[in-house]
């Protein structure tokens, strides 16, 4: 029998509470004001996808300005120290706006040097960071080392007050526009792999940074960097020398849930229903009358509240600082396989009309969904690919030995 | 947001896990494997241990109305493939009575069921898809109704002492009660070997009285019963499900092959890890949709999409369990097999996975 507080005791509750629901409510009014129309059409542009243009910008240091950056970070550092659950309701908010707001710089990046940096990163860069005045490209991957993060060979040689950067860093996006490259470089090459890897503060303002476009399927403009002979003082050094690594997989799972938020697809969701229910076809019916069409529409609908449920469970589970690794796998492999299928469903009900691009006579909802199937593959390999995040899975949620 | 179980109700899981572990063993199970599937026994224990007032209010002798409870129950059946089939007691009579019944002659039932008395239901009609509409009829008469009609699916419905149905009338859709003694009962024989039955109603006779719920509110309760019944089931399905999975994790980390264990490759693991991604979402699903009709008894969307998942997970991971178990899975000494072909009846009673898509799909067009 329940005991007298069980009886008395709230239900589980399944959606969000009246603060987190007050908290959605106002970021939501927050970012209809600022989104203007000149920053709109300046992301609707190419070159802007990204973000990096002048509006941008503008957007970024008013957002600094009104105290909506360094939202994980803990107070005494300037943040805000928010929850994981209303940061996660921050994430789907800025994703459904479709602002390419820069999550690893001012959520991942910013919160460890305001931590683990030198006094001087802590004072110039950290504080820029909150201000909204600085962009990080992240320096991780190699030519040869993407899976197998831990084999980098970047190195950084330790030469009197400094380090001397050499190597080459590969899909590092927004170096572009960015003003640092927060590098992973091999500091010691005579111990495991992951245990001689240490995080720089890289100028991409220094003569020996240089780097190359690379244009993507999904015109997503990323980039190959090169380092040649760059110096930097130890002050650009972030945390301990060769403790680089738990400064990567510190919040790698906070950044896969930020990657499968069920926000943008749900977005897109209720665009393309409200869409199929306006939408006149063979002069005498609505494009949702179709019996194929409903049977999409409810495939993706029991898809999204799966994902929703697996996220909010997953940011539940960290509000109470802990960590389910077999769930946090299955939310990133589940999320970026669903939005690959999802976005099939959402185009086969627009049919031919989902082809035309943005710039095109007849697009529909901006071309959003020409755009979005084309970046869908990105993310089944990137931020740990599905197959790594499948063993995990058999690991820590079935007990089941190590594959070879 | 708070997903979190109370103390009670993870011990109630844990203490059922006990009971079940010991009377449903293989040994145990094979003597239902043919014949009658109805474990007298094991239902008098949950009885005396109060797990059939799972999900009924104090009242009656129960611990509570959260449907969450009632999900734990089945959860634990389904894993346990134990030889009881109670939806129709449980969820269709007891929650259906709970929620529309204002008279005390209905509402003393639930007392009787909490204490093992066994009532059960006849729903779905043979060539029937929308059960909202019953082809089974009912005529008023003065203060009478005389009903005809063929029922089938319903559980352990010769051992119940009387039996809800769902009828189409001129003041809509009724739900009575019927003494099982007036109706003729055909056992069925099906894959799991459940004790399901053809109930036939010719010219039975009733008094109005028989009716559960007020006037006009029918239909109402026929919805709330098909929505439970719908969430119940799978509950059941998740159960099976993560029995077979935990199988699959088992077996796979045992059996050798070529010198190593089947579960270090990479095509074995990620089968296997995939049955787990499946498993979760309908966990989920279901914890949202028992949550949600434990303060709305109207919540169709969420549990199409409970019944959608299961489907899908049962046939998935019955499939896949098969698959790499190989020879051992389909052989009648070991255990999978029965989860199998239950896996089979939660995916297709009451709405399979595409039907229940095509209702969804109606619902979302019409923004409901």
């Amino acid at each position: 029998m329940r005991n007298e507080d069980e009886i008395l005791a709230l239900e589980m509750l399944i959606q969000l509470n009246s603060k987190q629901s007050k908290l959605k409510d106002q970021l939501q009014e927050y970012f209809a004001g600022l989104i203007s129309p000149e920053l709109k059409a300046e992301l609707s542009n190419p070159k802007y996808f990204e973000g990096g243009g002048p509006e941008f910008k503008q957007a970024m240091r008013t957002m600094g300005a009104d105290g909506w950056i360094g939202l994980s970070w803990k107070k005494e550092l300037g943040g805000k120290e928010l929850s994981p659950m209303e940061q996660y309701i921050f994430v789907e908010t800025v994703m459904r706006t479709g602002f390419p707001f820069p999550f690893l710089t001012t959520e991942s990046v910013g919160p460890m040097i305001a931590e683990y940096g030198s006094d001087w990163a802590k004072d110039e860069i950290a504080t820029k960071i909150l201000q909204g005045e600085l962009i990080f490209g992240i320096g991780y991957s190699e030519p040869n080392s993407g899976t197998d993060l831990a084999s980098l060979q970047t190195k950084a040689i330790k030469e009197n007050d400094g380090y001397l950067i050499n190597g080459q860093k590969m899909w590092t996006s927004l170096a572009n526009f960015s003003d640092y490259i927060w590098l992973a470089a091999r500091t010691d090459f005579e111990v495991k792999n992951h245990k001689g890897i240490s995080m720089f503060i890289v100028p991409t303002t220094n003569p020996g940074f240089s780097l190359s476009a690379i244009n993507t399927l999904g015109d997503v403009r990323t980039n190959a960097t090169f380092y040649e002979d760059i110096k930097v003082p130890d002050s650009h050094l972030v945390g301990n020398l060769n403790e680089g690594w738990s400064l990567i997989t510190s919040q790698l799972n906070l950044e896969r849930l930020a990657l499968v938020n069920h926000g943008p697809v749900e977005e897109l969701y209720k665009n393309v229903l409200a869409l199929a229910q306006k939408t006149k076809i063979n002069n005498d019916q609505f494009l949702i009358d179709l019996s194929w069409v409903k049977q999409n529409f409810a495939e993706i609908h029991s898809g999204i509240e799966a994902l929703k449920l697996i996220c909010w469970k997953q940011t539940w589970i960290m509000e109470s600082g802990q960590l389910n690794m077999a769930e946090a796998s299955v939310a990133k492999v589940y999320g970026s396989e669903f939005f690959i299928e999802a976005y099939r469903l959402l185009m086969e009900i627009m049919g031919e009309l989902s082809l035309l691009k943005n710039d095109s006579e007849l697009n529909v909802l901006n071309a959003r969904l020409e755009r979005m199937y084309r970046t869908a593959s990105i993310l089944t390999f990137g931020g740990g690919t599905n197959e790594v995040q499948r063993d995990i899975i058999a690991m820590a949620g079935l007990f089941m030995p190590r594959t070879r | 947001m708070d997903f979190s179980e109370l103390d009670y109700q993870a011990k109630v899981r844990d203490s059922l896990n006990k009971i079940l572990t010991d009377k449903c063993s293989q040994d145990e199970l094979k003597n239902f494997d043919d014949g009658f599937k109805h474990d007298d026994a094991l239902l008098s224990l949950l009885a005396e241990n109060g797990y059939l007032g799972l999900g009924i209010n104090e009242k009656f002798g129960g611990s509570g109305e959260d449907l969450y409870d009632l999900g734990i129950l089945f959860e634990r059946l389904g894993y346990f493939a134990a030889p009881l089939s109670l939806t129709g007691c449980l969820v269709d009579v007891a929650q259906t009575i709970q929620k529309f019944s204002e008279a005390e002659k209905h509402r003393s039932i639930l007392k009787s069921i909490v204490k093992g008395e066994i009532y059960t239901s006849a729903i779905l009609e043979p060539n029937n898809q929308d059960p909202e509409n019953p082809i089974t009829k009912a005529k008023f008469n003065g203060d009478k109704i005389l009903i005809n009609g063929v029922k089938y699916l319903s559980e352990i419905a010769s051992v119940a002492k009387s039996i809800l149905v769902s009828v189409s009338s001129d003041e809509g859709v009724l739900l009575v009660l019927i003494d099982k003694d007036k109706v003729k009962l055909t056992p069925l024989a099906s894959t799991a070997n459940s004790p399901i039955f053809k109930v036939e109603i010719n010219d039975v006779t009733l008094d109005q009285s028989s009716i559960i719920h007020e006037k006009g509110r029918g239909l109402e309760a026929l919805r709330y019963l098909l929505q439970i019944n719908m969430v119940m089931r799978s509950y059941i399905a998740l159960g099976v499900a993560e029995k077979m999975t935990a199988l699959i994790a088992s077996y796979t980390s045992e059996r050798e092959q070529f010198g190593r264990v089947i579960g270090t490759f990479q095509a074995v693991s990620h089968r296997a890890a995939d049955c787990f991604i499946e498993l979760e979402c309908l966990r989920l699903v279901n914890q949202q949709a028992s949550v949600n009709l434990n303060t709305n008894h109207d919540c169709e969307n969420d549990a199409l999409i409970s019944k959608i998942w299961a489907g899908n997970a049962c046939h998935k991971i019955s499939y896949s369990a098969q698959h790499l178990h190989g020879g051992t899975g389909v052989d009648k000494d070991y255990v999978l097999w029965r989860y199998c072909l239950l896996a089979k009846e939660c995916e297709l009673i009451n709405g399979s996975a595409s039907q229940n898509i095509d209702r969804l799909g109606t619902n979302i067009s019409s923004n409901q």
